[in-house]
């Protein structure tokens, strides 16, 4: 089955193209330089040109998603809608399917020229009997796009931005995308439509980046509190040029997303999405990897040293075999600094859905810990002595205490941040 | 005329009440069918020493665990041993294959060839006179078959001291096995204060246990590589199972393993036997008599449905508890091989005539978590405390007579047997009382009752469940007689837990096979007189 990509070298077009080649579909890639790679079929495409385009007659389905970005100001917006009519037209002439990869920020009264246009354009095509996407926020895969912007920042500064109040982002996947898009290119359903396409509970946008800092970066960053009004006055201080030049023309755009119903749509699909973390990972999947420092985590606490790497395994497979498989969401700093569990392991958390799983995954990682012969040695071969075994069970005593009088303080902060991570690992 | 049927008798269940009365029919010469769930071992129980393996073998998960995380997927079993790999099959699919179905009640029950013996305590008694009183015949009726099972099983413990008549086995009894450090010390206290504690109706000796401290009939003698829990390489521990060989060497013996019985209808001369073969076979078998061995629970189900009695019938259960010992004088001990099941046992008397009865165990061969997740402080400080106090800890029970727990059965419409239970009133300010009484005794005898550790445990949780078809001089529908035979279903006996008219704190198990045999010689002499 042959498919038409518009925009197949930019960050959605180019994982869009790689999935429908590994499906089996003809691609052809329509753009302005010719593609690398062998694999695909080249069709010259520009947006400013004014020339028709003219699609091979066995096209089933035409993915429009050429935008005009970064903004070249030699291209007017209304060259860019004309030229997205001229596609449409030759799709209808050889009776393909037409594809339009809109944005969140789709509409008429949008702030932006990008949002405009964009709804413009989605009105042609609706009236064309073709068939709208918008993606809400695009990550993973690679660093390209606004994404690829965005892990770039991360990587650089030192600190981690922090709106305040933060703006609220609804994630997807690349990938899921572009296995969504396929889905509409070849499915069942033929009526012209809108589909909303991202994860259905929206995350802060601070969360969004500290998941970009500890699963694509990998590094530590210490949130840093940017007041949103800051950023107001500055813009309406400098102007949108100004805005436009150093970038943040697109970030202020975020501040007044609309939220998105996209539970139906998803349904519709069938998809479910990959969890944020999961999907921040380099490999398009981090869960198992997770799963494995979530386990490294507990069984480290319950040992006091690291264990071995089969335990580790055991326990990823316990969890997937036994559980959902889906990591807990435990902070990084836990993570790093086992000890914290004891913040955790609290007969009163364990009385919440959330509190009752941590405690079940607690009690599986105290007993693999345990059948292991370094278990033995922590839970069954003392050195003998009774002095030494009186200090022996002080110290846990006073350390136990200790702790409870610091959970106290902790308690409703972390409470909440793991309800608030749930699902979004 | 009347086709003869295929056997004599057909006995449902091969635990330790159908092998008791297997034996005296098969050597009376009749022809006997046994069958059962047919469930058997597919794992082998460990082979070295307990602490050995656990400071070596890298793959002990494999059997403290299972390779399909059997211990994780039972983690709110009521006991340890349910959460053994080994055993795994010994419980496997009972409830659904025989249909009960537990209303905030544990019902724990077995499938397997030698039913739940195989992963059973071993604690072993007889009744005493005025503990049979309830019973429709006399306690010299049963002596020999006591005697009988005894011997044949093995019992251990055996030496006078103050339990030596309320266990009542010392006359068939082998030697005890070695005690440990821990029950040592503890035990010589006691004899300095003896009298003391006896004026308080505490008495302490030997658990008496079904265990060998002497090989016999090719099981072998205790080692002490304290693995009771984990299963015994060496057999030492009775199970039904073992003296399967011994009824094969018969003739007139015939064993179907996997026959798992439906059903019990009449027929012209007898029973015929209905269920289900395997996963696809129907299969049944005619009899002139049936004797019901499946276990308390299933047994009821059966003889319910053969009478089609659907009124809610008693259950009775014993109210258990747990605590844990501390012996401060051996803080910091270093542990060794010891003997994993009771060492000593205790009966006190509470109030009323009511008394407790419990044993003492070592704490090595049972997972530290097992403690952890009861002790209310985070893991990793309960890991370090108990990683060191344990080592002078010692883990006890506490049983109630049976009659404490208010419990039904009953015969669904559809079917299936509810089975619903909670403790009598009396319960909780007994088990206080019991705790009280513990924990002065054993103070002195230096030993800490653990505050906070007295844990009573959940209705049915003793897994001795007796008494839904009581025997009685003069039965009515849904009682037995003197025989065990059901009222209303003449030819149908019931010898196992189910047929006790009472059920004291002491461990039950003896006096089921010793039931179960008295009422097999009574049908064998009763059949071949006939014929
Ligand atoms: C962990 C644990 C510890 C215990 N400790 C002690 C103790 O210390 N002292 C003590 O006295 N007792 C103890 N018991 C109880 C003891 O195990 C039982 O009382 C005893 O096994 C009962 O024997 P039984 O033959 O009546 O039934 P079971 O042992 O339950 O045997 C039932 C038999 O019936 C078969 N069966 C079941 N349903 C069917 C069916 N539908 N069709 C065909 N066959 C069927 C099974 O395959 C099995 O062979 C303990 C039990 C457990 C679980």
């Amino acid at each position: 089955m042959r498919i038409v990509i518009t925009g197949s070298t930019g960050y959605i077009g180019s994982h869009l193209t790689d999935l429908a080649l590994q499906r089996g579909f003809d691609v052809v890639a329509a753009s302005r330089q010719k593609p690398e790679s062998s694999a695909v079929l080249w069709l010259s495409y520009d947006l400013s040109s004014a020339d028709a385009v003219v699609l091979p007659d066995d096209t089933v389905a035409v993915l429009h998603l050429a935008a005009n970005l970064p903004h070249d100001i030699s291209i007017s917006d209304e060259q860019e809608q004309f030229s997205a009519n001229k596609l449409i037209k030759s799709a209808q002439a050889v009776g393909a399917r037409f594809i339009f990869i809109s944005s969140q920020t789709a509409n008429p009264d949008a702030p932006t020229a990008y949002g405009r246009i964009k709804w413009r354009i989605e009105q042609d095509v609706l009236a064309a009997g073709g068939w709208v996407v918008r993606p809400g926020q695009v990550y993973g895969g690679r660093e390209r796009g606004l994404f690829g912007t965005l892990v770039d920042t991360v990587r650089r500064l030192p600190v981690l931005p922090a709106f305040l109040p933060s703006p609220n982002v609804q994630p997807i996947h690349v990938d899921d995308l572009a296995q969504c898009l396929l889905s509409i290119a070849v499915g069942a359903d033929t009526r012209p439509r809108v589909w909303c396409l991202a994860a259905s509970e929206p995350v802060s946008f601070t969360r969004f980046l500290r998941a970009i800092a500890s699963d694509r970066v990998r590094r530590f960053r210490l949130p840093f509190p940017i007041p949103v009004m800051a950023i107001q006055a500055m813009a309406s201080i400098l102007g949108p040029q100004w805005m436009a030049r150093i970038g943040m023309a697109r970030l202020s755009s975020l501040f007044d997303l609309p939220v998105m119903e996209t539970a139906s749509d998803l349904q519709r699909m069938g998809l479910t999405l990959r969890p944020l973390r999961s999907g921040m990972h380099r490999s398009g999947n981090g869960r198992r990897r997770q799963l494995a420092e979530e386990g490294l985590s507990l069984l480290t606490y319950v040992l006091r040293e690291r264990p071995k790497a089969s335990v580790i395994r055991h326990y990823v497979r316990i969890i997937e075999q036994l559980r959902d498989g889906v990591p807990l969401g435990l902070p990084t700093w836990i993570i790093g600094l086992p000890v914290m569990l004891v913040l955790l392991d609290d007969r009163a958390y364990a009385e919440s859905a959330r509190g009752a799983e941590f405690a079940w995954r607690l009690e599986a990682a105290t007993v693999l810990a345990e059948a292991t012969p370094q278990g033995a040695r922590r839970f069954l071969d003392r050195k003998p002595g009774a002095l030494r075994a009186l200090v022996g069970m002080s110290y846990p005593v006073f350390a136990e205490i200790f702790w409870r009088a610091l959970r106290i303080p902790c308690k409703p902060f972390l409470w909440r941040y793991m309800h608030e991570s749930w699902g979004c690992q | 005329m009347p086709v003869k049927p295929e056997f004599d008798v057909v006995i449902v269940g091969s635990g330790p009440s159908g092998i008791s009365a297997a034996f005296p029919l098969v050597e009376s010469g009749l022809s006997v069918l046994l069958v059962d769930g047919g469930r058997q071992a597919t794992l082998s129980p460990p082979s070295h020493a307990f602490l050995e393996s656990r400071r070596q073998d890298a793959d002990q998960w494999k059997w403290m665990i299972g390779e399909g995380f059997h211990a994780l997927q039972n983690r709110d079993a009521v006991s340890p041993k349910l959460r053994v790999p080994v055993h795994g099959y010994v419980f496997e699919g009972f409830a659904t294959v025989n249909r009960i179905e537990p209303q905030s009640f544990v019902a724990v029950g077995s499938l397997a060839a030698g039913g739940l013996s195989n992963a059973w305590g071993c604690g072993v008694a007889r009744l005493s006179k005025a503990e049979m009183s309830a019973y429709p015949f006399s306690a010299a009726d049963i002596e020999g078959s006591y005697r009988a099972v005894a011997q044949r099983m093995g019992v251990s413990g055996g030496q006078a001291d103050e339990l030596s008549e309320y266990f009542g086995l010392d006359e068939y009894s082998q030697p005890p096995i070695r005690m440990d450090a821990l029950h040592t010390d503890l035990y010589d206290r006691y004899k300095k204060h003896r009298l003391a504690l006896g004026k308080n109706g505490f008495r302490l000796g030997r658990s008496r246990v079904a265990v060998l401290s002497r090989d016999l009939n090719g099981r072998k003698a205790c080692d002490l590589l304290e693995n009771c829990l984990w299963g015994c390489h060496r057999r030492a521990m009775y199970s039904a199972f073992d003296e399967l060989p011994a009824l094969q060497r018969h003739g007139n013996f015939h064993y179907e393993s996997g026959f798992v019985v439906e059903g019990i209808a009449r027929n012209e001369n007898g029973w015929l036997v209905e269920g289900q073969r395997g996963s696809q076979e129907r299969r049944s078998v005619s009899a002139r008599k049936v004797m019901l061995a499946a276990g308390t629970l299933a047994t009821t189900r059966l003889a319910l449905q053969t009478l089609k009695l659907h009124q809610p019938i008693p259950l009775l259960s014993c109210p258990t508890a747990a605590f844990l010992l501390w012996l401060p004088r051996l803080t910091g001990f270093q542990r060794t091989g010891a003997f994993g099941l009771g060492q000593l046992s205790y009966a006190v008397d509470i109030k009323d005539g009511i008394s407790a009865f419990g044993s003492t165990f070592a704490t090595t061969g049972i997972m530290v978590s097992e403690f952890v997740r009861h002790l209310p402080m985070s893991r990793r400080y309960g890991i370090d405390l108990l990683g060191v106090l344990l080592s002078s800890c010692l883990v006890g029970n506490v049983f109630l007579p049976g009659h404490l727990t208010l419990a039904k059965a009953a015969l669904a419409a559809n079917g299936s047997l509810t089975v619903s239970g909670s403790y009598s009133d009396q319960v909780p300010c007994l088990m206080v009382e019991v705790g009280k009484k513990l924990r002065k005794a054993y103070f002195r005898m230096g030993a800490v009752l653990m505050p906070m550790s007295f844990t009573v445990g959940m209705p049915g949780g003793d897994i001795h469940y007796a008494g839904t078809l009581p025997m009685r001089i003069a039965p009515e529908l849904g009682e037995t007689d003197t025989f065990g035979e059901l009222h209303g279903a003449e030819g149908m006996y019931v010898v196992d837990a189910a047929c006790l008219p009472e059920l004291s704190e002491k461990s039950h198990t003896l006096t089921i096979m010793a039931n179960a045999d008295r009422i097999a010689h009574y049908v064998a002499n009763t059949m071949k007189s006939h014929t």
